[in-house]
């Protein structure tokens, strides 16, 4: 049913429920707007709502936000764009590719090769480290690169134990987002540091966190991904094989300019994800690489309750973000599949 | 010469059989139709030939060349597709073109394909258009063009004209037909409907269960069906069957069957029919030879239920015994539902099937 469809008093009733809810969301963002133009004695003074009305607004904040007297602002908005950009470009990018295979090829492999790979792992780690006497960062990188080895080697044999697919791959992927991302953060922590004792620099480097962000982004892009792919009329590809098209072109410059919507959509998706991350900016970076949502929180805890102070940066957090969901909606329009089929 | 040869090919999906043993062999230029319901394994048969699958055992040719590991782009096929698959983000031309472009060739080569393929399918205004800007025979048409810039060994039709409405499916049938002749290119076409195979086919191949029943021209396949699959399969409205046996008696051999049937076997077939005296056997007539002029021939009492005046003609669809039937009377005629009328049958046009194998027998 639609609204168009309520007649009278009903229809009347229906458009001041939206309206309500309308202002129920807007006006926290109205809010943090007005009191980024306030004066520290307007915003302790008791609640006012209109600016020039209730109060003088001043630009205050906003000057002091801006000339760096609250922290390297340029520097963090200029970090948070590098990494989130890049991080989201390069997981829609590699998260499409895994995701166009998996819906495409099928593959098999047996449940004891990916046992085996975290046998290996996890025992090489402890092997190196408490037999061997190696460090942890060593010890680490061999176990790794072992046990990866061993697991694609052991695939080629007909090993026994039940068989895996597609489908437990995707599974596999998504289920990294079913722990708190804490233990990843922690972890990827201490791995940072001992990679920094043999001489590269993760910690607080656009390196580290923008592979941090690629890594976590890529389950979301790959689940997001598979579904586009999935929807696309296979008889366009296999109509581009058949007239001798190599793989990379048919994927290049059939597949993904058919599922620009979809990869629109999941960029925002993981763009937001990325730019409103604070976790593992928080354990990852401490001043070079620091991103808007640490500099946001940072502003409470290092000056106390300066409102003013904090509106402003918050409302630099989110335009950003809002520019570029405008930019690209107009992308995402579907009905590009048009004329494929039927 | 590119002659397409179907060696013992086989085809399993995990334990499933799809096609048994399957032996084809289609002459260069030669149009041949693949028909059958659905599941009968054209359609496989079909992505075989063009690499689209591959072949569980056996071995494919085309021309002198064996095929049956090569990939698709390397077998120099053209394939047309039921959705016609274009690439939606390009515009007619780029579609047509694509191809050639991408395996290098010159700009200039590319150009003066695209501009033949579209004078000849007559889509020369749109080639600036997107498929989404076209009618549904438009886009079968650049479907078609995109084919023909191939310049392939063998052209593929996977029930290409399934999508289209009924007028324009019979316009774009005759295209096909003129384009193989101007063409002179080998050609095999998938299709469900038996009109399309039997009106395009230089050879049309019946299939059923994965199985070829019967692969002749199309009016052998109407006159001379090899079985009662084949005779069902072919002809709008289908064949009716009456079962019954043959008797011998000093009358000659006779057809006795369910709801009083009986006939007399004409004398030029009773001799090689003789044979099969007292065996349970399958009669088959079309509903076209039941209006048979000369006095004297044989008749059945048909049960009307239902009367569909088409025009030329009248169909009376009911029952013979327990048998449905459907017997084509005059348009005059004024028979209507429960009515029992006396069909006379031709009896020059009947056909006999052993009912035990389906085989038709007395040829």
């Amino acid at each position: 049913m639609s609204v168009r469809t309520l007649k009278g008093k009903r229809r009347w009733l229906a458009l001041g429920g939206c309206l309500v809810w309308l202002a129920i969301t807007f006006f926290p963002l109205y809010w943090v707007l007005i009191t980024s133009f306030k004066t520290p004695i307007a915003v302790v003074g008791g609640p006012t709502y209109l600016p020039f009305v209730d109060f003088e607004p001043s630009l205050t904040a906003w000057s002091e936000l801006l000339s760096g007297q609250r922290g390297q602002f340029f520097n963090t908005f200029l970090a948070s764009t590098i990494i989130g950009l890049s991080a989201s470009i390069a997981a829609t990018f590699i998260g499409a590719m895994a995701a166009y295979a998996l819906v495409r090829f099928t593959f098999r492999f047996r449940l004891l090769s990916a046992l085996i790979f975290v046998a290996i792992a996890f025992g090489g780690f402890l092997v190196g480290r408490h037999v061997l006497g190696y460090g942890q960062g060593i010890s680490l990188i061999y176990a790794f690169v072992a046990a990866l080895a061993l697991a694609v080697i052991s695939s080629r044999f007909r090993l026994p134990g039940p068989e895996l697919g597609n489908n437990d791959i995707v599974f596999w992927f998504v289920s990294q987002r079913m722990f708190p991302p804490i233990v990843a953060a922690f972890a990827l922590y201490l791995m940072y540091t001992e990679m920094g004792k043999l001489g590269f620099k993760l910690v607080d480097s656009y390196i580290g966190l923008t592979f941090a962000y690629i890594a976590f982004s890529l389950p979301i892009v790959i689940w997001l991904m598979r579904d586009f792919f999935e929807a696309l009329p296979v008889e366009v590809e296999e109509a581009a094989m058949v007239d001798n098209v190599p793989s990379w072109r048919i994927f290049f410059g059939i597949v993904l300019p058919m599922s620009k919507p979809g990869l629109i959509a999941t960029f925002m998706i993981t763009l937001a994800f990325v730019w409103n991350e604070f976790l593992f900016a928080l354990f990852l970076t401490n001043s070079k690489w620091q991103t808007l949502p640490i500099l946001v929180a940072g502003q409470n805890s290092q000056r106390g309750d300066e409102w003013w102070a904090i509106s402003a940066a918050a409302l630099v957090a989110i335009i950003p973000m809002m520019v570029m969901a405008g930019l690209l909606s107009r992308l995402m329009r579907s009905g590009l599949l048009l004329g494929a089929i039927k | 010469m590119s002659q397409v040869r179907l060696e013992q090919i086989t085809k399993s999906f995990g334990n499933v059989t799809v096609i048994p043993p399957l032996e084809l062999h289609i002459a260069d230029r030669e149009f041949v139709v693949l028909v059958g319901p659905s599941g009968c394994g054209k359609t496989t048969t079909l992505r075989m030939i063009a690499g689209l699958e591959t072949a569980t055992s056996g071995s494919i040719r085309i021309g002198e060349r064996d095929v049956t590991d090569l990939r698709p782009g390397l077998r120099n096929c053209s394939m047309v597709f039921q959705n016609y698959a274009l690439y939606p983000h390009m515009t007619v031309a780029e579609n047509i073109g694509y191809g050639m472009k991408v395996r290098g060739t010159p700009k200039a080569e590319v150009d003066k394909a695209v501009t033949d393929a579209a004078r000849i399918l007559n889509l020369g205004a749109y080639l600036g258009r997107k498929p989404s800007a076209l009618s549904g025979g438009q886009r079968q048409r650049v479907a078609i063009g995109r084919a023909i810039v191939r310049q392939p060994d063998v052209f593929l039709f996977d029930e290409p004209l399934s999508n289209l409405d009924a007028k324009l499916r019979i316009e774009m049938r005759t295209e096909i037909k003129l384009l193989h002749r101007r063409l002179q290119t080998t050609a095999v076409y998938v299709t469900h409907d038996q009109v399309e195979a039997m009106t395009m086919a230089d050879r049309v191949v019946v299939m059923n269960q994965g199985r070829i029943e019967q692969a002749a021209d199309p009016i052998t396949l109407y006159e001379a069906p090899a079985n009662l699959f084949v005779a069902a399969f072919i002809g709008a409205p289908s064949m009716n069957f009456i079962e019954g046996r043959l008797e011998g008696g000093d009358g000659g051999l006779q057809f006795k069957g369910d709801g009083d049937v009986a006939i007399k076997v004409p004398e030029n077939r009773a001799g090689k029919l003789g044979a099969f005296a007292g065996k349970e056997v399958v009669l088959g007539i079309r509903p076209e030879h039941t209006m048979a002029a000369d006095a004297g021939a044989p008749t059945v009492k048909l049960t009307v239920r239902d009367v569909e005046p088409l025009g030329p003609h009248t169909l009376a669809l009911g029952k013979v015994g327990q048998a449905a039937f459907t017997a084509q009377v005059h348009a005059a005629s004024r028979i209507g539902p429960d009515d029992q009328i006396e069909v006379p049958i031709e009896a020059a046009k009947i056909h006999f099937f052993l009912k035990e194998t389906g085989k038709a027998i007395g040829r």
